[in-house]
């Protein structure tokens, strides 16, 4: 009997763990999110008011930031500076792919981060501000819709995951 | 062999290739010319020749790489490291300067606004004219340039090609430092081309001595007032000087007990009294020395020095 309710108990708590481990999942994205637009924030700045080249401000950009996108931004800045004879927007793609495991964002997302080399270096400032600005109001929607979900997909993670673990339970029992 | 990779990275893949398996030492290059749809052209040594796609030297055109648009646009991106933006302003003049201090000519379609052009698209058209630094190449001249202690106010006039910048760098360099038993003065440079220091992120690439202070990228009239007002240097060096508000620039660091190191284009001092400006400077005896470059010997031959009053003091004017 003891070892039923025991049994039981470690059932409960793990889904539970589950379930609000999903929900800090789902934030942890937001997270990410949030600091790619803080750190877009800063390049734009370096870009548009300082005139900073790109190697320049991917690198200062990178020194402020922490985490894997400082890690992105700072070997971008490296591989421009090494001169191997790659466009911008293959560099940036390279770069950025090779941290496709580690970076938290759906393919959508990860798709836009990507294609947001496409156009960086091109032309003039206006072409910079415009295609920074075009990514930083997808970023916005995309945030806030995370924003306007997160407490219902809390509380649905969570409890989920408690009364996946009471049932499971009950089953068992 | 380091500056030629060095070099070399700044051209599209196809180029790289030409010019990595090309059998010549990049300090005798002078120019590499892009045109898209025409011959790779190289300057070597005051000669023009094709460059082939496997990498050689030819006289005749049959067998020379075709430059292509693709090609233009890619050494736009290296030239630029990968951020064109950031050299608006230089575009707008036709030119930019890069890391080492090689300037790259552009030209294209212009686009212009109200108040002038705005920038170059489509371009079609470069111009890669590698710096070349020659310390001591104003061994010659040094002595010259002083009277009883004192540096003079120094034109250096030169066609182009002929190694004036070259010449006045080295100048600096000499005047800053001290040559021989004279003391190093404080030199202000006017570098709006950043063809002198090769400034790159604000440290000079070049030798320009101890005592040289540098202001990158500045509008030479603006700079010359700026560097008398903040860094109260006592020689003030400018290259390639022109504009009316150049000139009055010029005569204002003149009058105000700087001595004063310009170059500008042209053959003699007799062209100089064409032009309407300067020949009023000429008039007045301002210049105290001219130098005269000439390109029928080799870069930097120095084919006359003249004092203020156009006699000869060295060479066969």
């Amino acid at each position: 009997m003891w070892m039923k309710i025991m049994g039981s108990i470690l059932v409960i708590v793990s889904s539970s763990a589950l379930g609000v481990w999903k929900a800090e999942q789902w934030k942890e994205h937001r997270k990410v999110l949030e600091q790619i637009r803080k750190m877009l924030l800063l390049l734009r700045g370096e870009i548009l008011y300082v005139h900073a080249p790109l190697e320049e401000a991917f690198q200062h950009v990178g020194r402020k930031s922490e985490g894997m996108l400082a890690e992105i931004f700072c070997q971008t800045a490296e591989r421009i500076r090494k001169q191997e004879g790659e466009l911008f927007y293959d560099l940036w793609k390279e770069t950025v792919s090779g941290y496709r495991k580690e970076i938290p964002l759906t393919e959508k997302e990860f798709e836009e981060f990507q294609a947001l080399g496409e156009h960086l270096g091109y032309l003039d400032l206006g072409m910079q501000e415009r295609t920074i600005e075009l990514y930083l109001e997808q970023l916005a929607t995309t945030i806030d819709s995370y924003r306007e979900q997160e407490r219902q997909r809390t509380k649905l993670c969570t409890s989920l995951g408690i009364m996946g673990g009471l049932f499971l339970s009950i089953i068992m029992c | 062999m380091e500056r030629n990779s060095q070099l070399i990275k700044l051209f599209s893949r196809t180029i790289r290739e030409i010019l990595s398996r090309l059998p010549v030492d990049f300090e005798r290059v002078q120019e590499i010319r892009l045109r898209v749809g025409m011959p790779l052209i190289l300057i070597l040594d005051n000669r023009e020749y094709y460059l082939t796609r496997n990498g050689g030297l030819s006289t005749k055109g049959g067998d020379a790489y075709l430059v292509g648009k693709e090609d233009i646009r890619e050494t736009m991106e290296h030239v630029s490291s990968h951020s064109l933006y950031a050299f608006e302003e230089e575009i707008k003049q036709g030119f930019l300067t890069i890391q080492g201090g090689h300037r790259i000519g552009i030209a294209g379609k212009t686009v212009l606004d109200g108040r002038g052009i705005r920038t170059i698209t489509n371009i079609s058209f470069l111009n890669i004219r590698l710096a070349h630094e020659i310390l001591g190449c104003a061994d010659k001249i040094m002595p010259f340039l002083y009277e009883h202690g004192q540096v003079l106010h120094t034109l250096l006039i030169s066609p182009p090609r002929c190694g004036k910048t070259t010449l006045l760098r080295d100048m600096v360099r000499q005047l800053s430092d001290g040559w021989k038993d004279q003391k190093g003065v404080t030199v202000g440079v006017v570098d709006e081309r950043s063809e002198i220091g090769a400034c790159y992120q604000g440290e000079p690439q070049n030798h320009v001595g101890i005592r040289t202070d540098i202001l990158d990228c500045c509008p030479k009239a603006k700079g010359m007032m700026m560097m008398i007002r903040t860094m109260s240097p006592t020689v003030i060096a400018v290259d390639e000087i022109g504009s009316r508000e150049d000139l009055e620039a010029m005569e204002y660091v003149m009058n105000c007990g700087c001595k004063l190191v310009a170059t500008v284009h042209g053959n003699s001092v007799e062209d100089l009294r064409q032009k309407p400006v300067l020949s009023r400077l000429v008039e007045e005896q301002m210049f105290e020395r001219y130098i005269i470059l000439d390109n029928h010997g080799k870069i930097g031959h120095v084919e006359g020095i003249l004092d203020s009053g156009r006699t000869k003091l060295y060479g066969g004017c």
